[in-house]
């Protein structure tokens, strides 16, 4: 009998060693990405008796597409200030100190519900020591105005999943395309949803600054992005997904489609942009070709991510 | 080390074995003949070599065919239909391999020593155990009866191929006394690779297995027992000369524990209850292939938890055995792929997203005896079939909105009828039975085929396949041989096969495409097969046996991995104490290929074997010593179903000894 549990405890040893853990795939899909959901302060500007509460996920502003949530607090009373005409403007100054802005919402929404004033704003680029990024908020309480400028820092956005491109289409317009959703992206059908707005090029010369005319964007209506997602490693060889849906406008003035990611790693997201008429204005078809150890080509007009 | 101490402990075993006298005692009592739990010879060895693996043994079964990726763990066909379609089990416990290139099938993880038999069930007969189309391959342990007083045997069995280098060392032994019963084995094979006929060794056809298994059933009434058995299987380092990849490590743990309790004098003679519990874990291995572009990890593992109930009545001429049978199996497969820069992230998805299957059966077979001549077996199951896809946006990558739990019916029934009449038998027989999709087959993702180069995508929404069976066998039998024909027809519903997809792009980069299994509106199977053997004298005996099978899809185009016709003929002549065997085998051109998925036309060939053994006795135990010749002629060939056309085993002479202790 001694031998028998010899047998059953030698067994159990040699089962019990070694053995390749299982990938935890929630953390997997996490690694590349980190996905917020709580919109946190960013900074307080205090103006007379009002003090402007600026809220962005995570608290940080970055560059490429930001949801922006204002509260409005009379510092005297406690109370907050509703469904007043809220305007905002972000100005960018380059090295050489010439000022231009990016899309924006320039009139903010009250949200009575959740008692803020909405808006966005795609950060065409970083803050640096060169250059830097400068908020006009304007409201108005009964007669008084109250105007605030301030300085805020743009940091670099590391979730590829939010990235952006700026480009000038076929008709020498300025484009710009920021990623919105998803953050985190699964191995699955995910909803694609992106901002395409182009810069209202201005008529008449600059007047006061800041002059509302020289820095005004507007979303596009009724274009089409036209999506190809791809794996940009060689060893993919062009690989690519099927049931993808291009991207079009819905209600909330963004556009939306759908991209499938059949594994986790970088892809890149070839586009076209058409007009609503139909006319290309960026981008290039791809190869659809199947070329192990060579790199497919990407179009003119693409943004990559990583998750 | 820890593969040492084992070996040093059978030995151990073994030695203390055979110092031990050999009480027989023949005035066994009544009950206790009742409590042989299925005690069985040694059947596991075929008419030319007496140590043969799993593999070598079920080829040498009539109506099954093998796959084969390597020298290693040989996929069985059954009726000429691939594992999907039939249930492979172990003692009636389901076992599901880890691996989505079904480099493991379960009959990769036992060995020749810890099996008693193997009892292939064809069609709908073969659905007692789980819903099935093509038949049933059970896998009988070895388990020894009580005796009166106290007995010890065993076995030890070693040999070499010259081929491949393989050296084997095979031991069993069992303890049996009155109240308790203990059975152990351990084996441990390692080879080379093997050279084809052309004297060309064949790179990456490699491996090492070891296993060992314990079994100790205790006596807790008169009329009842408990048993508990485990085997233990790991294969190191096994290539797979026709996949892009090998196998570092695979390991199964297969445990069980039954109850039996007997009746005497009632209509129920004896309920056996089993629960089980298996796990197997199995990681392929590419960086054994500097020519890969991507570097790969592909884990799979499988998890599966069963009960086994079953009832046996008697009754004057009418037996009937009631079953139930239940089991969950959890399998997933990785694939995580290395860019050429490794700093960049790797990339990840799962081939088997968390795939959990759920069975519930209720069987019944019965046999009635209608007069001496003629007999009529019937039964049926009625199972239940549940799937759930943890991450099924996986699948619904190909398939949107394809259900995450899938819940099906799958009714099996069969019926035959059976006539013998001085020497003449006869028999026909009919099936209807439905089967789910396996795991690859509903919720694969992406799974690499080397065959045909595509990579497979499953379908969640498939239907059950259904198959309408017919059988019929006619045979005659006298003192000095027998003849028997049998023939089959499947007429298979809903035929589940890959078709190349229109959408998507290859994931791997061998591959040349995707294919998704879908349904065909049906596919038809023939197959036919005629046995015969003749004692020329009473120490020469012949046996031939002839197979032949057709498999058509719906637009009436081959099916592939049918067999060509195939024939085997053998003569045995023993002279005192000197065996001598030949056998020449082969198969015929492949006409009916299928380029459709994959195949070539594959030349005919033939093989000739040879083997001669001598019995002798050392102190008092029997000896055998084997040695032969298989593939005498040297001849370079491949089979029908030699995946990618890697070429057999050139010619190798083995030897072997085995001693009953």
């Amino acid at each position: 009998m001694k031998r028998l549990h010899f047998f059953v405890i030698v067994i159990f040893v040699v089962v019990s060693s070694c053995t390749v853990e299982k990938t935890d795939y929630e953390a997997e899909l996490s690694t590349e990405t980190t996905e917020y959901i709580e919109y946190e302060n960013v900074t307080s500007i205090t103006s007379g008796d009002y003090t402007v509460n600026l809220e962005a996920l995570n608290g940080t502003l970055y560059k490429g597409y930001n949801e922006i949530h204002l509260s409005i607090i009379n510092t005297v009373t406690s109370e907050s200030l509703q469904d007043a005409e809220v305007t905002f403007l972000p100005i960018f100054t380059d090295a050489n100190g010439n000022t231009s802005s990016c899309p924006h919402a320039y009139n903010l929404e009250y949200d009575a519900t959740e008692d803020y004033y909405s808006g966005f704003a795609v950060f065409t680029s970083e803050s640096d020591t060169t250059v830097s990024w400068q908020l006009y908020i304007n409201f108005q309480v009964d007669t008084q105005s109250y105007a605030i400028n301030q300085t805020i820092t743009v940091e670099e956005q590391t979730n590829m999943n939010l990235n952006m491109t700026a480009f000038t289409g076929s008709d020498n317009e300025h484009y710009f395309i920021a990623l919105v959703s998803p953050q985190s992206p699964g191995v699955a059908e995910n909803n694609l949803v992106a901002g395409i707005y182009k810069y209202n090029q201005p008529t008449e010369a600059e007047g006061t600054f800041p002059d509302l005319s020289q820095y005004s964007y507007s979303a596009v209506q009724d274009y089409t992005l036209l999506l190809d997602p791809r794996m940009p490693e060689a060893s993919m060889g062009n690989h690519s997904s099927p049931n993808n849906e291009d991207l079009i406008m819905e209600s909330d003035s963004l556009y939306h489609g759908v991209v499938n990611y059949t594994m986790t790693g970088n892809w890149t997201l070839n586009f076209i942009l058409q007009n609503a008429e139909g006319e290309t204005l960026k981008g290039t078809e791809v190869s659809t070709e199947f070329t192990p150890g060579i790199e497919g080509a990407k179009s003119d007009l693409y943004i990559d991510i990583l998750f | 080390m820890k593969r040492i101490t084992l070996i040093i402990l059978a030995l151990g075993t073994l030695a203390n074995a055979q110092n031990t006298p050999i009480k027989k005692d023949s005035s066994n009592v009544v009950l206790d003949e009742v409590l042989v739990i299925a005690a069985k010879k040694n059947k596991i060895e075929t008419a030319m070599k007496m140590a043969v693996s799993v593999d070598e043994f079920l080829a040498s079964s009539d109506n099954i065919s093998f796959i084969k990726r390597g020298a290693y763990a040989w996929e069985p066909l059954l009726n000429n239909m691939s594992t999907e379609r039939s249930t492979v089990t172990i003692d009636g416990m389901h076992i599901f391999g880890a691996c989505t290139d079904k480099m493991d099938p379960v009959t990769s993880y036992v060995e020749s020593n810890n099996l008693s038999d193997i009892d292939v069930k064809s069609g709908q007969e073969g659905s007692m155990h789980g819903a099935t189309v093509a038949g049933s391959i059970d896998l009988k342990r070895k388990s020894t009866a009580f005796a009166l007083g106290q007995t010890w045997n065993g076995a030890y069995q070693s040999g070499f191929e010259f081929n491949n280098n393989q050296f084997f060392n095979l031991g069993n032994v069992s303890y049996s006394s009155d109240k308790l019963v203990a059975d152990g084995s351990i084996s441990y094979r390692k080879a080379k690779n093997y050279t084809d006929g052309n004297t060309d060794e064949v790179e990456h056809s490699q491996y090492e297995k070891f296993n060992t298994s314990l079994g100790i059933a205790y006596k807790t009434t008169n009329l009842s027992s408990v048993r508990v058995d485990a085997i233990f299987d790991k294969a190191e380092d096994v290539g797979y000369p026709a996949l892009p990849m090998d196998l570092s490590l695979s390991r199964a743990l297969i445990t069980s524990v039954t109850y039996k309790q007997f009746f005497e004098d009632k209509l129920i003679k004896v309920w056996d209850t089993k629960v089980y519990f298996n796990t197997i874990e199995h990681y392929m291995d590419d960086t054994t292939r500097p020519e890969n572009l991507v570097h790969m990890d592909m884990p799979g593992w499988s998890t599966t938890y069963g009960l086994l109930s079953k009832v046996n009545l008697k009754k004057e001429n009418y037996s009937s055995e009631i079953q139930i049978n239940a089991y969950d199996n959890l399998s997933i497969a990785e694939m995580r792929m290395y860019p050429q820069d490794r700093s960049e992230t790797t990339m990840f998805a799962y081939s088997w997203p968390w795939v959990t299957t759920r069975y519930a059966g209720l069987s019944i077979s019965n046999s009635w005896d209608i007069s001496e001549k003629s007999q009529l077996n019937f039964g049926g199951t009625l199972g239940l079939n549940y799937n759930y896809s943890k991450y099924i946006e996986f699948n619904w990558i190909f398939h949107p909105g394809a259900s995450q739990e899938k819940t099906r019916f799958l009714p099996n029934l069969y019926a035959s009828y059976q006539f013998n009449a001085s020497g003449f038998e006869s028999s026909i027989g009919g099936g209807y039975g439905h089967r789910a999709p396996s795991v690859s087959e509903g919720y694969g993702y992406y799974i690499y085929n080397s065959f045909d180069r595509y990579d497979y995508i499953g379908d969640p929404d498939l239907e059950n396949e259904i198959s309408y069976e017919a059988n019929a066998s006619a045979g005659f039998k006298n003192k000095k041989g027998s003849i028997k024909a049998q023939v089959n027809y499947f007429y298979i519903q809903n035929y589940i096969i890959g078709r190349i997809l229109s959408q998507g792009s290859p994931m791997n980069y061998q591959s040349v495409g995707v294919k998704g299994y879908t349904s065909l509106d049906h596919a038809t199977l023939f197959n036919f097969s005629m046995h015969a053997n003749y004692s020329i004298l009473n120490n020469l005996h012949w046996k031939g046996t002839l197979t032949y099978a057709r498999g058509l899809d719906e637009n009436k185009n081959n099916l592939p991995f049918i067999r060509p016709l195939s024939y085997q003929t053998s003569l045995h002549y023993s002279y005192q104490k000197i065996g001598f065997r030949t056998s020449f085998n082969g198969d015929l051109k492949q006409i009916d290929y299928s380029p459709e998925y994959g195949e070539d036309e594959t030349p005919s060939y033939t093989n000739w074997n040879i083997s001669a053994d001598y019995t002798f006795y050392i102190k008092n135990y029997k000896t055998v010593f084997q040695i032969g010749a298989e593939n005498v002629f040297n001849e370079y060939y491949s089979t029908y179903a030699d995946w990618g056309n890697i070429p057999r085993m050139g010619r190798n002479i083995f030897t072997s000894l085995k001693i009953d202790l």
